[in-house]
């Protein structure tokens, strides 16, 4: 393949006007993105007590039972993932029989409080209306029944899929009376990677006495979706939970914070300070401590950060807000792989644009990418890659695997510490001192 | 069926998929949403297909379903045929695309003029039935496709028909095949479609003076292949000492080669040392919980476990077939129109020795022996290649089950 002529016909992010403008680095991919059924099963995963019914294909429903036997906490054979098989008679009668059936001895074998009626593909293409059946399921069966579309073919990868089913659990949860409402405690939406026990900011909140509420989708219980409003406040650690926090906004009066995995120390910091307001927390001088220890490392690591280029791959952060972070530190983007455009309004986009063009494209198809490498030259790889690859064409991966059980200041941290590293061995790669590993 | 619980059956969409990833020189690209083919790459590493530059997708977007757009298919075949330079892309349609009635074949048509490669559309969207249906349409297209010429006949050589990586243990089977054809009769194997092959072994298909059929799903294949080029073929595997006995006999028959006389002596001390199996059968029979196997697989292998049982004598009271029947001569093989039903059917059974995949394992009561002996594997990998079901090691392996079965009851 010829990488001079991909890249002509991709575009650069200054000319790129809707997220329709991103292109796929080729039109045959592989293995290509995941879809939302995953990201809806691993959502549902999440939430202990609730069932599964994936209404698709023999395909669709054979991966989505197979994956949830190996993991995404389901656990083992008899789990909480059921299927409806579609065959050529439910594409062309639609698929109503078959579901009603197949509901009523889902609730005589494992009487679920709460089932997911996730849509695949091919549902969405015929028009049968599962939201019409949910809602007579749901008055039959007297247990929330939510429908959750996962149709792959209006949406780039898997993350809709957590979103949407996310954001359905809003019909679950209970009003509460402003006196109800608990000052001390907190929900985390959209924890989708990692732990959030184990990050700083589970550590900052619980020793200043704030209880953990509703985990979206990091793992919670059906009781605590139905306590949700009662939370003070919810933090939205990925903007895949903005969708629900806003509805509980209007629908509660639930206010948010949103506290991504940011690069920046500025922005963990605004992050903190937001939080801490809500919660009546008054931490400003801890804060300002771990703040300056950030900013001092960045400082020192733009010397060896600067003038690096790279190609950007799907990492645990926030796209456009760690590339922004990065051309600060005076590292150079030459090719930036996001299945997503905020709008040329975004601040991150613009400051990215203010130094830089980079060319954009769609990620997970990397085998074009090794010929695009030849003409970019780049010097480091940020995201999925094999790293022997890279190093064959003297380019240094960038590890993010631990960031994912990470919020707050250890985030700009690691991100400062990683880059510093490979940058280093980028050089002496560069310089022709040979392998390291 | 209605409410699944467990895995449901494999689609004829997944069947051809993995028939078709195993030609060397071929391409599959996928005409439908990426996510199906992310999925099912882990499936067709536990199977032993690994797809390296051998598998795509085009992915699909709304404006594709709803414009009935190509352009993106077109692209992809252009891109594949350039950059990967394959002999043959076979376009194959996914359900949505079957669904909204993209014309495939006619894209295939024109895009020819274009391209280097073969392209050889694949009509097949999930619906027809299921990976039996599938295979069989696989297979046939790897034959009618491409043994149309006219070629030289090979001395000493066979063709393996009906082999699939979907086969629990398939590589050892082959390996135990390739052994008994060399040491009884000193021939080599050709091509096996659908499992080791390229599209230059697929065109010489014709040169084999054998054709040796382990799956029903290509006996059409092996009768367009001797109806062709006067090939003829051996349906049926080698299970258990006495069956690869037969089979050897068969195949000679049809090449006029004699067997091996070593091997046949060695066959024949083995048969005869599994006379106490049957004696053991005749008496537990009159214990409370009398010898009986239960077999769930697909319809080839059924047959196959059910010789070996015969052959020490333990009466097999279930047998359950994981794909549908129609089409083949099923006798007592049965296939639940509900999984509800296959469950309670293996639930209800005790103290028997079951063969078949991890899950209906599973569903079977603790007192039974269970041995792995299909697909799907739920706990446990495919890794060793030289440990078969068929010919004299698969018999060895076989016997020690039931032996351990018998310590059980």
């Amino acid at each position: 393949m010829n990488g001079a002529e991909i890249i002509s016909r991709l575009k650069c992010l200054g000319d790129v006007n809707s997220t329709k403008d991103i292109r796929q680095l080729t039109a045959a991919l592989f293995p290509g993105a995941h879809c939302p059924l995953m990201g809806a099963m691993m959502a549902v995963g999440g939430i202990e007590d609730a069932v599964l019914l994936v209404i698709g294909t023999d395909e669709c429903t054979y991966y989505t039972k197979k994956a949830t036997i190996g993991g995404f906490s389901f656990k083992g054979i008899d789990n909480r993932c059921f299927s409806v098989v579609l065959d050529h008679h439910d594409v062309t009668f639609g698929c109503r029989e078959k579901l009603m059936e197949a509901f009523e001895e889902l609730m005589e074998e494992a009487a679920p409080k709460a089932v997911f009626l996730v849509t695949t593909c091919v549902l969405e293409v015929t028009g049968d209306d599962v939201d019409s059946m949910a809602e007579e399921l749901q008055t039959q069966y007297q247990i929330p029944v939510l429908p959750v579309h996962t149709e792959h073919f209006k949406t780039a990868n898997h993350i809709p899929g957590v979103r949407d089913t996310v954001t359905a659990c809003i019909s679950m949860m209970e009003p509460v009376s402003m006196e109800q409402v608990n000052h001390k405690r907190v929900n985390v939406i959209g924890q989708r990677l990692g732990k959030f026990e184990e990050t700083q900011l589970y550590d900052v909140l619980v020793k200043h006495g704030i209880e953990i509420g509703m985990m979206l989708p990091g793992g919670t219980t059906l009781e605590a979706v139905r306590q949700a409003a009662a939370a003070r406040v919810n933090i939205v650690v990925n903007e895949l939970g903005l969708p629900l926090a806003k509805k509980m906004q209007v629908q509660f009066g639930t206010p948010y914070v949103m506290f991504d995995k940011y690069a920046a120390p500025e922005h963990v910091l605004q992050a903190y300070k937001e939080l801490m307001g809500y919660l009546k927390i008054d931490m400003e001088e801890e804060l300002e401590t771990m703040y300056q220890e950030c900013v001092q490392m960045a400082e020192e690591a733009k010397k060896t950060l600067s003038g690096m280029k790279y190609v950007y791959g799907n990492t645990a952060l926030s796209c456009y807000e760690y590339n922004a972070f990065m051309v600060s530190m005076g590292m150079e983007p030459l090719l930036i792989q996001t299945n997503e455009y905020p709008g040329e309004d975004d601040p991150y986009v613009k400051y990215i644009l203010e130094k830089y063009n980079p060319y954009v494209t769609k990620s997970a198809n990397i085998a074009p990418l090794q010929y695009v490498y030849d003409e970019l030259k780049p010097n480091l790889y940020l995201g999925h890659e094999y790293e022997s690859r890279l190093r064959a064409k003297k380019i240094v991966l960038v590890h993010d695997s631990n960031l994912s059980s990470m919020l707050g200041f250890d985030v700009s941290k690691a991100v400062i510490a990683e880059l510093v590293r490979a940058a280093k061995e980028a050089k002496i790669l560069a310089a022709g001192e040979g392998e390291l590993r | 069926m209605s409410l699944c619980r467990y895995l449901p059956t494999p689609s004829d969409r997944m069947g051809v998929i993995w028939t078709l990833l195993s030609v060397k020189g071929a391409v599959v690209l996928e005409y439908g949403p990426a996510g199906t083919t992310h999925f099912s790459v882990s499936m067709y590493g536990q199977m032993g297909v690994e797809p390296n530059q051998s598998l795509f997708t085009t992915h699909l977007s709304e404006d594709d379903i709803i414009m009935g757009d190509v352009t993106r298919l077109e692209e992809a075949v252009r891109e594949i045929d350039k950059g990967y330079h394959p002999e043959v892309i076979f376009v194959v349609s996914s359900s949505v695309t079957s669904i909204i009635g993209a014309d495939i074949k006619g894209v295939c048509n024109y895009m020819e003029q274009e391209t280097g490669a073969r392209l050889i559309p694949v009509d097949t969207g999930g619906f027809k039935g299921d990976y039996s249906l599938g295979m069989r349409e696989g297979y046939n297209l790897l034959v009618k496709s491409f043994a149309t010429e006219a070629v030289e006949r090979k001395k000493a050589v066979y063709n393996v028909l009906g082999a699939s990586g979907c086969d629990y243990r398939m590589r050892s089977d082959l390996w135990e095949l390739r052994s008994l054809m060399q040491e009884g009769f000193s021939y080599t194997e050709h091509a096996t479609p659908g499992m080791d092959s390229s599209v230059a072994a697929l065109k010489e298909l014709g040169a084999a003076e054998v054709n040796l059929v382990l799956r029903e799903e290509a006996l059409e294949a092996a009768e367009y292949l001797e109806k062709t080029y006067g090939t003829p073929y051996v349906y049926g595997a080698p299970y258990g000492y006495e069956g690869t006995l037969c089979w050897l006999k068969k195949v000679s028959d049809v090449t006029g080669v004699p067997v091996n006389p070593e091997l046949l002596a060695k066959l024949q001390r083995k048969k005869r040392d599994t006379a106490s199996y049957k004696m053991y059968a005749s008496m537990y029979a009159h214990k409370e919980n009398r010898p009986q196997a239960v077999i769930v697989g697909d319809v080839s292998r059924i047959r196959g476990f059910s010789e070996v049982l015969e052959e020490v004598g333990i009466p097999v009271t279930l047998k359950i077939s994981n794909h549908s029947l129609a089409g083949f001569e099923a006798g007592d093989i049965i296939k639940p129109a509900k999984e509800k039903e296959k469950i309670s059917l293996l639930k209800e059974k005790t103290y028997s020795l079951v063969f078949g995949d991890e899950i209906s394992l599973y569903l079977c009561d603790e007192s039974c022996e269970k041995v792995v002996t299909s697909f799907p594997l739920i706990r446990s990998k495919q890794i060793a290649e030289h440990m078969p079901f068929i010919g004299i090691r698969g018999m060895d392996y076989l016997l020690e089950a039931v032996d351990r079965y018998y310590g059980k009851l």
